[in-house]
């Protein structure tokens, strides 16, 4: 081994060497995500269960003849009320996957104690969090298969459009539902009593975005805080792209405002995650579990 | 190039005191000198309808002066929650200081972050470090990628001290699965990555078995060869002693002394130690041999067995003591075991300058 009297570092600094770093943090997070082999569980179970929930209750309520369906089909516009449950609770179940995986993604590594080992090392610190979504991108992309596989299957619902248009709307969804999982995720490093909020927020989505219902049913005041939530917007395109075959135009109402709150959210997500880091750095919050 | 390796200026560090948990600091709190509980300015007037209390700050550090030159090994020494941990935190950039300014390898460690970050390997916290659910060679293979290594040199790097660390045979076995001594290797393996010319350790022998300590101490000494310069802290005298050219000691976020162990040692040279062990010590006892001219610094621990007691305290004169302390000793049911008189280590050092024990 080299023996030099000063030491020089083998370190380069460089762009390159910042996306070799942020590639490694992708890397990283996924090799400890296979680790976990009860992540296989979750993903064939979860996607049934809390749908199921709305299911049923739809059943019950519909009468033995199921003449309340009528009814529903009435006031929402769909045929299959299956596939109207599972697009609304997929996408609460999305938001609220993100808020506990990316949400939680600082805080977890904070109390292993390998927070501020990144943290020591020259890499772009926001890298870290960045680098975390990609693994969790590619398994809610398994997991929303998985859902539109097993229903398939199970329950016969089937699509009535445009796959690709229903992969438009959830890739604009991205920078909402992420942006909000970064300002989350670097709020729960300083705030320790910000578990709250995760229950705030998808209460929220699952009141006011009518992920079991048509917003329309709500009370005036309600259908317009409801605007203010991007997943309103979601919900709304994705099952008009999934099942009355919307174009790219029909969807244009829901996509604008849905990338409009991804710009805001990730800006905000960005700002609190500096925010965050300047605070840990007077407070010492970041070895502090 | 700036001549020392790490130059502080009168740090400080003080944080928002922490609401009725208090310090983590398990001994009970002393009144400290000046900070401690102290209530800060308060902001301006304006904001009062916020309702904002000015804020209760705690001094974990206050006013550190280090300079450490290059190739050398400096330990900074002192017993729980000295400030230790801080002031190599705020070195390595992870917190910023109140006051005071600081450099390493000549950068300014709140401007030029990223250099100093680059200048260092520090180990903190050892084994909680590195990931567990990762191999002893992914984890270094991450960090590389972190500290910017281009992947062909890291290949080679990663490769060398594994060989080093002697983690060869299971090197691609998960962390979870290894000793305490290896997770600490790989933690040093990880600090060693992109060949820092300046090493912080923080506590690196803390949980080691003494084989495994030894061994390290022994690494730490070869690192100084290779030209690393080496800042290390310790609650342990004989590592500090062993390893360091120089000594920081470290009390209530002061530095109330620094200087070779041997500089530290020959201020209390002329003075010697007498250790007693006694069985039903009785704080009188102490009261009365402090009253003596020729003795000071006296320290009582009781020991794990049932009513034994260590008593240690520092001399001028051993004859003339000796003959009273056998007198006073040998009282209501108090009985000496055992005695020896020593000279004084590093340990007498730090109860003569602080009049109080270095570990509880
Ligand atoms: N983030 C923090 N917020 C509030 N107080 C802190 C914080 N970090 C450390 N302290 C307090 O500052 C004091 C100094 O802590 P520090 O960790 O520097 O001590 P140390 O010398 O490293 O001791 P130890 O031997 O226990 O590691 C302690 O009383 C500790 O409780
Ligand atoms: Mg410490």
């Amino acid at each position: 081994m080299e023996t030099s009297l000063i030491p020089r570092s083998l370190g380069q600094p460089g762009l390159l060497s910042d996306i070799r770093a942020f590639l490694a943090v992708v890397r990283r997070e996924w090799t400890i995500f296979t680790r976990y082999p009860s992540w296989i569980i979750a993903l064939f179970i979860w996607p049934l269960i809390f749908p199921m929930m709305y299911i049923l209750t739809a059943r019950a309520l519909s009468g033995p003849d199921e003449s309340g369906l009528a009814v529903f089909i009435a006031t929402t516009g769909a045929t299959d009320y299956i596939g109207y449950i599972i697009v609304g609770t997929t996408v609460w179940m999305w938001q609220n996957i993100v808020l506990w995986d990316v949400g939680f993604a600082l805080r977890n590594e904070q109390m292993r104690g390998t927070l501020e080992s990144n943290w020591l090392s020259p890499t772009w610190r926001f890298s870290y969090l960045l680098g975390q979504t990609g693994p969790q991108i590619v398994s809610m992309a398994m997991f929303i298969g998985v859902t539109a596989l097993e229903f398939g299957i199970l329950f016969g619902v089937r699509l009535n459009g445009n796959p690709w248009m229903i992969g438009l709307m959830m890739l604009a969804a991205i920078p909402a539902i992420y942006g909000l999982g970064f300002a989350f995720a670097s709020l729960v490093i300083t705030v320790k009593e910000a578990n709250t909020f995760v229950f705030l927020i998808r209460g929220m989505v699952m009141i006011f975005c009518g992920i079991t219902f048509p917003v329309a049913i709500l009370p005036a005041w309600m259908q317009s805080f409801a605007k203010w939530l991007p997943q309103t917007y979601l919900i709304h395109g994705m099952r008009a792209a999934a099942f009355s075959n919307a174009g790219v135009n029909e969807l244009l109402p829901d996509l604008i405002p849905l990338l409009s709150f991804g710009g805001f959210w990730l800006i905000v997500g960005y700002f609190t995650f500096l925010w965050m880091e300047r605070r840990a750095r007077k407070t010492g919050a970041i070895g502090q579990y | 190039m700036s001549q020392f390796a790490v130059e502080a200026h009168q740090l400080v560090k003080k944080f928002p005191a922490r609401p009725g948990t208090g310090d983590k600091n398990p001994s009970p709190p002393s009144p400290l000198p000046e900070g401690e509980g102290r209530r800060g300015e308060g902001k301006k007037k304006r904001w009062q309808f916020w309702k904002k209390e000015p804020k209760a700050t705690f001094t974990a550090v206050s006013g550190v002066d280090i300079q450490i030159q290059r190739g050398e090994i400096f330990g900074l020494l002192g017993p729980n929650g000295a400030g230790k941990s801080t002031t190599i935190r705020m070195l390595c950039t992870l917190l910023e200081p109140t006051s005071g300014t600081a450099h390493v390898n000549g950068y300014d460690i709140v401007r030029q972050a990223n250099d100093v970050r680059r200048s260092l390997g520090t180990v903190l916290a050892g084994e909680r470090s590195i990931y567990w659910k990762l191999t002893g060679r992914e984890n270094l293979e991450y960090f590389a990628a972190l500290y910017h290594i281009p992947p062909a040199v890291a290949k080679k790097r990663v490769d060398e001290l594994i060989e080093r660390m002697e983690l060869k045979d299971r090197a691609n076995e998960l962390v979870e699965k290894y000793s305490t001594g290896m997770r600490q290797r790989v933690a040093i393996a990880k600090a060693l990555l992109a060949r820092p010319p300046i090493l912080l350790l923080d506590e690196p022998t803390l949980g080691l078995d003494p084989q495994a300590a030894r061994n390290l101490r022994e690494l730490i000494a070869t690192l100084k060869q290779e030209g690393h310069t080496i800042l290390l802290t310790t609650h342990y005298m004989e590592e500090a002693d062993q390893l360091s050219d120089r000594i920081g000691i470290i009390d209530t976020g002061r530095i109330i002394a620094l200087d070779t162990p041997e500089g530290l040692k020959r201020r209390i040279e002329q003075k010697e130690i007498i250790r007693l062990e006694v069985s039903g010590w009785q704080a009188y006892i102490g009261e009365k041999l402090l009253a003596l001219q020729e003795v000071e610094n006296l320290v009582a621990h009781r020991q794990a067995e049932a009513d034994m007691w260590e008593v240690s305290m520092q001399a001028t004169d051993s004859r003339t003591v000796l003959p009273k302390l056998m007198e006073s000793i040998s009282q209501n049911g108090t009985r000496l075991v055992n005695m020896n008189i020593v000279k004084p280590s590093l340990e007498d050092v730090f109860i003569h300058l602080t009049g109080k024990a270095l570990r509880d």
